[in-house]
């Protein structure tokens, strides 16, 4: 495998989003496996993106402008141009709201195949080709996927499939602009946009702790944030408090919220459903707290402690709150 | 004018809960194959709960006002028929069968061109609905390469859909996001992919149930539609468990402070916390 190893990030963040590392990660990997370069195209976004992910590991940085808010055609387009102009076979797509409607569009477009869901991206045991192990069934089983078609392979990554890489600031890229044929017309357009996100992200927090039904009542999620913030963390929600408005869309961690792969994960009063743990169950360490010793989370968790959660997050505050005075 | 054509597509997927519970029990295996599992006859085989909210979708156009038809469409043996039964039941007017002797795992790139293909032969569809993705594999091809293989728009993760305007030449569709809900437009023809935002669907009445029994699916053959094998893009080559399970370190205490001690010990000792 000669030809270059290209990661695509559609709307990388600025700083990159912990999506983004994770992806230059899983392409650096690849890429050193089969001595070939990486190439990193940056698909709408912050200006400084390119100059990071050179930082970060890539050889050559291509930067397509596409403006706030790309539609999903101008992505395919972009992504499509990042493909030709790299020469690359295996693209890699960063997690995000795009990946899998990019993911699956741009392998159509050009006759290739993808898959989705990916944590882990391998050189295939015979041949000159990749092949994928995705998590399938909601995480309860791995599927390993080949392509057996000509064109290009396109993988839409998921949380853990790379290692984020350190930042290198003597480390540079060339960069260059992709020319990308806008799409004709405007098919798709945008009638109300989702509230910008502004302040820290979830996604990026290295502590999260979580709450959900298990809080008993909704005044309860006070005790998640209290502690979150004492560990200089964020709080998450499961989908069904937030549904109960105790907690706001933006904390929902799962399938249709935020995925997020800190350091520390706290789920306290949370079942642990597949949908919840799609958002979770790529953190570092991941404790439980729980009633029903029976709840799937600590099929997940490495720390468990079968107890009322809104008993025991009072002694953890007060013994996190005593031991940062005493320090 | 005729009414607008809708088309919902439909899987039957391995239940799975089911799946999930015996992984949870430490019961799950892949059989000799490698590419099922040995429990599959004991786990049910349900409509992909995403699809049927995407007939939900349908139906809630209707009640919107638009003067539609809608067939529900399935790609799969013969025992996938019945699920077109009940979509039929949901309020469905019709219902394809295309019969496709592949089976789990099945590449969604062949289901999408079988989908094309048989959209293309009922002629005149304004809108396909799909589910967001299985709820066994989790890949979501099947709408995005349609979308592709069509040559229509795509909007995906709608949590509700309606008409805009007065003709139906658009949609306006409001969609799932990290960030909250954000609103969009699309020109028809177009393929839209369904979220579980858009909420419960309904359950169809035993009378519905009779009824459907009496609007047999139209039955087309695979090879018919593809005019030969078709494509093959990916290929499920294993599955496998993996081990992640049964590691829970469980804190013990007497009382809730004993036990968060405990937790804030070992979280320290294995750096998992700093300081």
């Amino acid at each position: 495998m000669a030809e270059p190893v290209l990661v695509l990030l559609p709307e990388p963040g600025s700083p990159l989003a912990s999506g983004s590392l994770e992806a230059l990660g899983a392409g650096r990997a690849l890429a050193a496996a089969a001595g070939a370069p990486l190439v990193c195209a940056v698909l709408g976004g912050a200006a400084d993106a390119a100059a990071e992910a050179g930082e970060r590991g890539a050889d050559r940085v291509l930067v397509a402008r596409l403006g706030d808010r790309p539609s999903g055609d101008a992505l395919v387009a972009a992504g499509a141009a990042a493909l030709a102009a790299s020469g690359a076979r295996v693209a890699m797509v960063a997690r995000g709201a795009h990946v899998l409607e990019l993911t699956h569009r741009l392998a159509a477009r050009l006759d290739g195949g993808s898959v989705t869901g990916a944590v882990e991206v391998r050189a295939a045991a015979a041949g000159d080709d990749v092949e994928v192990v995705a998590s399938v069934f909601g995480g309860a089983a791995r599927a390993v996927y080949r392509f057996p078609a000509g064109g290009p392979r396109v993988i839409g990554l998921a949380p853990g499939a790379g290692e984020a890489p350190a930042r290198d600031a003597t480390r540079t890229a060339e960069v260059s602009q992709l020319a990308v044929e806008a799409p004709a017309d405007a098919r798709v357009t945008v009638v109300a946009p989702a509230a910008a996100a502004s302040g820290p992200r979830l996604e990026d927090a290295r502590v999260v702790v979580s709450g959900g039904r298990g809080l008993k009542e909704g005044a309860n999620y006070a005790l998640v944030r209290e502690l979150a913030e004492l560990l200089g963390g964020m709080a998450g929600a499961s989908r069904a408090i937030v549904d109960d408005k105790w907690a706001t869309p933006a904390e929902q961690v799962g399938l249709t919220g935020k995925i997020v792969s800190p350091d520390l994960y706290i789920a306290a009063g949370i079942s642990g459903a597949s949908q919840h743990m799609v958002g979770c169950s790529s953190a570092r360490t991941l404790v439980a707290i729980n009633t029903d010793a029976q709840a799937p989370i600590f099929q997940y968790a490495q720390f468990g402690i079968v107890d009322d959660c809104t008993a025991v997050l009072p002694e953890l505050i007060r013994l996190v709150r005593e031991g940062s005075s005493r320090s | 004018m005729p009414p607008m054509q809708i088309v919902v597509c439909l899987k039957q997927v391995l239940d799975p809960d089911g799946v999930n519970a015996y992984a949870l029990w430490g019961r799950l295996r892949v059989d000799e194959r490698g590419t099922g599992f040995v429990a599959d006859s004991a786990i049910p085989q349900i409509v992909n709960a995403y699809d049927e909210q995407a007939v939900e979708a349908a139906l809630r156009l209707r009640d919107a006002g638009v003067d539609c038809r809608i067939t529900a469409l399935t790609v799969g043996p013969d025992a996938a028929a019945a699920l077109l039964r009940r979509a039929i039941a949901m309020g469905a007017d019709a219902g394809i069968h295309v019969a496709d002797a592949a089976g789990p795992g099945t590449d969604g790139f062949r289901t999408a061109a079988l989908i094309a293909a048989a959209v293309r032969e009922i002629g005149d569809v304004g809108l396909v609905l799909c589910g967001r993705q299985g709820s066994d594999y989790d890949q979501g091809v099947v709408p995005a390469v349609l979308a592709e293989r069509l040559a229509w728009p795509f909007v995906s993760m709608a949590a509700g859909a309606q008409p805009e305007g007065g003709g139906a030449g658009a949609l306006r569709v409001v969609r799932a996001t990290p960030l909250g809900e954000e609103t969009v437009r699309v020109s028809l023809p177009a393929v839209v992919s369904v979220s579980n935002e858009i909420g419960t669907p309904r359950y169809p009445s035993s009378r519905r149930m009779m009824e459907a029994r009496r609007i047999p699916p139209v039955v087309r053959p695979a090879r018919e539609l593809l005019g030969g094998e078709g494509p093959r893009a990916v290929e499920l080559a294993q599955l496998f468990i993996p081990d992640v399970q049964g590691h829970c370190e469980v804190i013990q205490g007497e009382t809730p402070e004993e036990k968060a001690a405990a937790l804030l010990r070992r979280l320290r000792e294995t750096r998992a916390l700093g300081g």
